[in-house]
């Protein structure tokens, strides 16, 4: 049921004569009050027995969701989807997440306090707040302060809560009328819809066609342009055209000694071994074998590749007994120069590393064909 | 029309006429008399003493000045904090913090005592200052400092930074305790134009102290911030001491007047800046923590990893997180046991600041024994002593100052 009247409203020059009414005004019976002031009037709360906001809460909580979901955002992008080493650091740097958990913190808690004070607390859609059909709400959003006798359960004593304010010291005393309470039909939504579509409209085309009219300046490109050469770029201050220089004739990068032997056999006896038996040789072998080797020939060595089948080759069992009985010395050249249809990986794993992975696949080996006395 | 009677006609008529001045406040007896307490202190202070003495003989040279430096170093964060609380009040001219701004003077009576502290600290030089060893020559990063890195130079520093200090604690606090007696208002008008002055000289020989006292005590580290750093941590101990002696006085009724409001404004500085150090101390650390440059982050790594790394925690959870938490609604601080624990607990958190800043140059581990208990016995008391004895410097509330009234009169809205 609508309220045939919104109440009766007075206006008080200072905070202080608002705080001073209120209670005179509440003593004459009068319990539904509300204030309306141009700025946040501090104990005002108290004075109208108003419960505590519960906006503080409400902000308290989105914003630690925010930054507990700036958290999780950053550190599922980082390590989890796709695992980033920046600057040597390790994963899980939440150090680097801290300006975004902040900014979400901000982000969130802001707009809960904007948004949530707006349409929660003050049910924004509604625009017809009876108030600002009052006489006084140019006043209110000035300088002056209003308190307003609500209708209780039993309706409203126009004349007495009259003379109530007049007493207490109120001027420009005023009857606000009910409010007039409307749903937003359908011919609302579709002029909103359609304002908002012809809005999108207007700023997408403009944007498109400033951005064809006039030249594109790129913001702060000094990163990009550095006198530096960029790699694979083609550049005229060397005699070869080329950006990125070849090693000098006759040179080998560090740690990539090229195998000396010139074919399997021979490499299989002249090749050995120069790794220490340490844990840490065997894990880094296993951490190599499962980087290069594992895509094709399986965490086992099986041979089975977990690529699909339009990859048609067969890679070879590496528990099988040949492979077994193999030196290691052959498996190092096999890995060096590749095998057939098995590319080969001299360019990308280290000599150390190569021995490393043989090292590991003959833990692999063995652990498939463990003897007796290795279980006890 | 004169800066005096200009100042004066916007007196409201009750705080006009000077004559006289008001009469004091009767204080009861509530307590039980303030000597047991007293002499409680002198005792520490023995105590502590002796335990110094004691540490000198025992504990060696290093430790020993690593111990002194820490509480030079917390002294002139607190007394600097309390120059800047009443230079800051002048500045803005706020009104709210009048009745309390002789408290804060009153802290700042720490301040001539630094020199004494300061002067005996110089000892230190040889035993603590990597720029001081004998392969400092050998150290490029501390050969290319060298010409801010001597010793005539550093104690010219020194000599320049206490000076200053002390002459604006002088001006500052004595002339405004002078006018309790004078009441001329004129001397409000030149404090407000003196503040801004101060205000420059404390940016830079508080960036000065932290580079010459903290930071070159690595002489090879470097953070540009430092300074900020430790005025943030500075103001906000100061922001907690202040708060502390004005409850201690509120309770014996010695400042009748001073509401829940004013301290409900000064909770609302210390959450500030609580916020503030966390966001400098997070700011350096986080660049450094990215650059990973080998002549930095070392520093970082002496004071995150083992031992010392739960201090680190401690002190991000403990100078942020905890006042943070703990000041944040409206009602928490208006609880004056709430200030009352927070504000300790802020003080005690800034010494754990100063130690993890001072304490890991000895290496291996967290020094904490007798040694370190010894000197917090005779510092805490000592300084405690100083301030007792300042609490009775002047009226307990400026009555000089035209805007007393209006002060008092401040309520929050
Ligand atoms: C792109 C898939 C692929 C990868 C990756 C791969 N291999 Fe192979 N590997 C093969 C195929 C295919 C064969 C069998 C070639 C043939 O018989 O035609 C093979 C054969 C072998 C053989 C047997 C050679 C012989 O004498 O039969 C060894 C040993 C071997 N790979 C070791 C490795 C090691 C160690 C790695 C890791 C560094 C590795 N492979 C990575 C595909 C791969």
């Amino acid at each position: 049921m609508l309220e045939p009247l919104f109440g009766v409203l007075a206006l008080f020059p200072s905070a202080d004569a608002l705080l001073k009414a209120i209670p005179q005004v509440k003593e004459r019976g009068f319990t539904r009050l509300e204030a309306y002031t141009p700025y946040p009037v501090h104990g005002i709360d108290e004075a109208l027995d108003l419960p505590k906001s519960k906006l503080g809460i409400l902000v308290f909580i989105l914003a630690s969701l925010g930054a507990i979901c700036a958290f999780l955002f950053e550190w599922w992008t980082s390590t989890v989807s796709y695992p980033l080493l920046t600057a040597g650091k390790a994963y899980n740097g939440w150090q680097a997440w801290v300006p975004v958990m902040l900014e979400g913190t901000i982000l969130v808690g802001t707009f809960t306090a904007a948004l949530g004070m707006l349409f929660v607390f003050n049910r924004l859609p509604f625009f017809g707040n009876p108030m600002l059909r009052s006489k006084a709400v140019d006043e209110i959003t000035r300088d002056k302060f209003a308190l307003v006798i609500r209708p209780g359960d039993g309706g409203l004593d126009t004349s007495a809560a009259i003379a109530a304010l007049r007493a207490a010291g109120g001027q420009a005393i005023e009857v606000v009328p009910a409010p007039h309470y409307r749903r937003a039909g359908l011919a609302w939504w579709a002029k909103v819809t359609a304002g908002i579509g012809a809005a999108c409209l207007v700023a997408g085309y403009g944007t498109a066609w400033a951005i064809r009219t006039f030249p594109t300046t790129k913001p702060m490109v000094e990163m990009e342009n550095q006198p530096r050469l960029d790699a694979q770029a083609p550049d005229t201050f060397f005699a070869s055209g080329r950006g990125m220089q070849l090693p000098p004739v006759g040179t080998v990068p560090r740690a990539f000694m090229p195998v000396l032997a010139t074919n399997p056999d021979q490499g299989g006896k002249a090749l050995v071994d120069p790794l220490p038996v340490t844990a840490r040789v065997l894990e880094r072998g296993r951490q190599q074998f499962d980087i290069h080797c594992a895509v094709c020939h399986d965490k086992l060595g099986t041979g089975k590749p977990w690529l699909d089948s339009t990859y048609e080759a067969q890679p070879t069992d590496l528990q099988s007994s040949t492979i077994r009985d193999a030196s290691d010395g052959y498996l190092y050249w096999v890995i060096s120069k590749g095998f057939a249809s098995m590319p080969a990986y001299a360019a990308d794993i280290s000599p150390n590393d190569r021995w490393a992975i043989i090292r590991y696949v003959r833990a692999l080996e063995r652990s498939q064909d463990a003897p007796a006395r290795d279980v006890k | 029309m004169s800066v005096a009677s200009r100042v004066r006609s916007a007196l409201p008529p009750r705080f006009a006429e000077p004559a006289g001045g008001r009469p004091r406040v009767a204080q009861p007896h509530v307590r039980p008399p303030l000597w047991t307490v007293h002499r409680t202190l002198w005792a520490l202070v023995a105590l502590g003493g002796a335990g110094i003495v004691a540490a000198w003989f025992l504990a060696g040279a290093q430790r020993f000045w690593v111990n002194w430096l820490m509480w030079l170093v917390f002294m002139v964060c607190l007394a600097l904090g309390a120059l800047f609380l009443v230079a800051l009040q002048h500045m803005t001219g706020a009104r709210w913090s009048v009745p309390l701004r002789r408290t804060a003077e009153r802290i700042a009576a720490l301040t001539p005592w630094l020199v004494p502290v300061a002067a005996i600290a110089l000892f230190s030089l040889p035993v603590v200052f990597s720029w001081t060893q004998p392969d400092a020559a050998s150290i490029t990063p501390l050969v290319l400092k060298e010409h801010w890195l001597n010793r005539p130079f550093f104690i010219i520093r020194l000599a320049v930074c206490l000076g200053l200090w002390v002459l604006s604690y002088v001006v500052l606090v004595r002339g405004s305790v002078r006018q309790d007696v004078t009441k001329d208002p004129s001397l409000t008008v030149r404090l407000r134009r003196f503040s801004p002055v101060f205000m420059i000289l404390l940016a830079l020989t508080i960036t000065d102290f932290a580079f010459d006292w903290v930071s070159a005590l690595e002489a090879s580290w470097y953070s540009d911030i430092f300074g900020v750093y430790l005025f943030a941590g500075a103001v906000t101990t100061a922001i907690a001491a202040t708060l502390l002696a004005v409850m201690h006085l509120q309770r014996r009724g010695r400042l009748p007047g001073v509401t829940g409001d004013h301290v409900y404004n000064l909770g609302g500085l210390l959450f500030g800046f609580t916020i503030f150090w966390a966001y400098i101390a997070f700011s350096q650390y986080l660049l450094q923590w990215y650059a990973d440059l080998p002549a930095e982050v070392f520093w970082y790594v002496q004071r995150t990893s083992g031992p010392m790394g739960l201090v680190f925690v401690l002190l991000g959870v403990g100078h942020f997180f905890v006042p943070f938490l703990a000041l944040m609604s409206r009602a928490d601080k208006k609880s004056p046991t709430r200030l009352k624990w927070v504000a300790i607990w802020v003080i005690f958190m800034e010494f754990v600041d100063v130690f993890w800043l001072i304490s890991p140059i000895q290496g291996g581990g967290i020094r904490l024994g007798w040694p370190e208990v010894s000197f917090a016995a005779f510092f805490v008391a000592a300084g405690l002593l100083v301030i007792r004895r300042a609490l009775s410097l002047g009226e307990d509330m400026p009555t000089g100052d035209p805007f007393l009234a209006a002060g008092l009169d401040f309520h929050l809205r």
